[in-house]
């Protein structure tokens, strides 16, 4: 009995060590997450420069202009896509490879009321919509997307920004884009 | 009756006549002075000046809506937390200047669980007076390298137009003023 018990004990060492080998990548501890390749060059490589934010003429507050433009760089950051994130106007730009631009227009801005939600419940979200375009230096277009970031129970309105900064990283995260090849 | 006229009459010739234009004359002067006096307000660069702010986003290592003292000392702008050291901007590199109005519901999150659990929707009724008005300052400025930051303050309502003038007074120059807000460009840009 206490022999076939060992073996049976050898047995599945064997088997896990056998499928250890056999299958390397699908090892729990290891980590995954690859950085996804674009054109044979990692994304990682990609460094992006935020812009300001496009008002548009929609009235769009100064103070919301820049609450999307610094929750931006925060959310982009946080992606961990880029090798490098720079800020609009930054002098360092100009020596970086493989830099992408990133430019926010405003599409559309339906400003809210706190006090309103909290009275009605049903009315007084504020709505943002931007299109958002991830762009090369000689203007080529990578990533094109439309992107919405509201408030609609709770918060004040400035949050609307927030939300809109993570929706955009979110997208540039998930959407499979890739840089155009470069002439060499 | 005759002799109301009688003594009603000099005075309304005396209000009438020149007496008249010299009233007129004299509120004239007086709305003029005490106009030119609010638009020139003096600010003295030497003299330091602070208020208390809610820092909403923006200042590099300091948290995300939190409390402290904005001051302007010499040609610096500082925000100084309790217990922390002050985050500091020069002024130099102020690139804009906007002061904007919010209206925010007080009293936190206890408040929102208070209303939430009031019955026959009191909530709502509190909600409706639980409100307060509030300058936002939104400062724009560049680092060493050039890139642009933006920071954003809450302030107690007309403070924000206050801190515009003594950053006004101490060399940022005001250019256009926008629908509800109010910009500021320093002069050096």
């Amino acid at each position: 009995m206490e022999t076939s018990k060992r073996n049976l004990s050898v047995c599945c060492a064997t088997a896990i060590v056998a499928i250890a080998f056999a299958f390397p990548n699908r090892l729990p501890a290891q980590t995954t997450a690859a950085a996804p390749t674009t054109a044979g060059r990692s994304t990682a490589q990609v460094s992006v420069q935020v812009e300001r934010v496009d008002p548009a003429d929609l009235g769009l507050a100064p103070s919301f202009q820049l609450a999307i433009y610094e929750s931006l760089l925060q959310e982009l950051n946080k992606t961990k896509r880029f090798n490098q994130v720079l800020r609009e106007g930054d002098r360092r730009a100009s020596e970086i490879p493989n830099l992408l631009i990133l430019k926010t227009t405003i599409v559309k801005y339906m400003p809210g009321s706190e006090t309103r939600r909290a009275v009605t419940t049903i009315s007084g979200a504020t709505k943002l919509t931007v299109r958002s375009q991830l762009v090369t230096a000689d203007g080529k277009v990578v990533l094109d997307r439309t992107v919405n970031g509201n408030v609609r129970f709770f918060g004040s309105n400035l949050r609307a920004t927030h939300n809109l900064a993570k929706n955009i990283a979110k997208a540039i995260k998930k959407s499979p884009w890739s840089l155009p090849e470069q002439p060499s | 009756m005759n002799l109301f006229c009688v003594t009603a009459c000099p005075r309304r010739d005396h209000f009438s006549g020149r007496g008249l234009i010299r009233i007129w004359l004299l509120l004239f002067c007086c709305c003029t002075y005490v106009l030119a006096q609010s638009a020139a307000h003096p600010v003295n660069a030497n003299v330091p000046f602070s208020v208390r702010v809610t820092h909403l986003l923006g200042l590099e290592n300091t948290k995300n809506n939190c409390n402290g003292i904005l001051s302007i000392q010499d040609s610096a702008l500082l925000f100084q937390q309790r217990g922390k050291p002050s985050a500091k901007i020069e002024i130099a590199s102020v690139r804009d200047v906007f002061v904007g109005g919010e209206s925010k519901q007080v009293g936190g999150l206890p408040m929102k669980f208070g209303k939430a659990a009031a019955p026959y929707g009191g909530g709502r009724v509190v909600s409706l007076f639980a409100h307060k008005k509030y300058d936002s300052l939104t400062v724009e400025y560049a680092d060493e390298d050039g890139g642009i930051h933006g920071m954003v303050f809450q302030l107690k309502k007309g403070e924000g137009e206050r801190v515009r003038q003594e950053l006004v007074g101490r060399g940022v120059s005001a250019i256009v003023p926008t629908k509800g807000t109010v910009e500021v460009t320093h002069g050096n840009k």
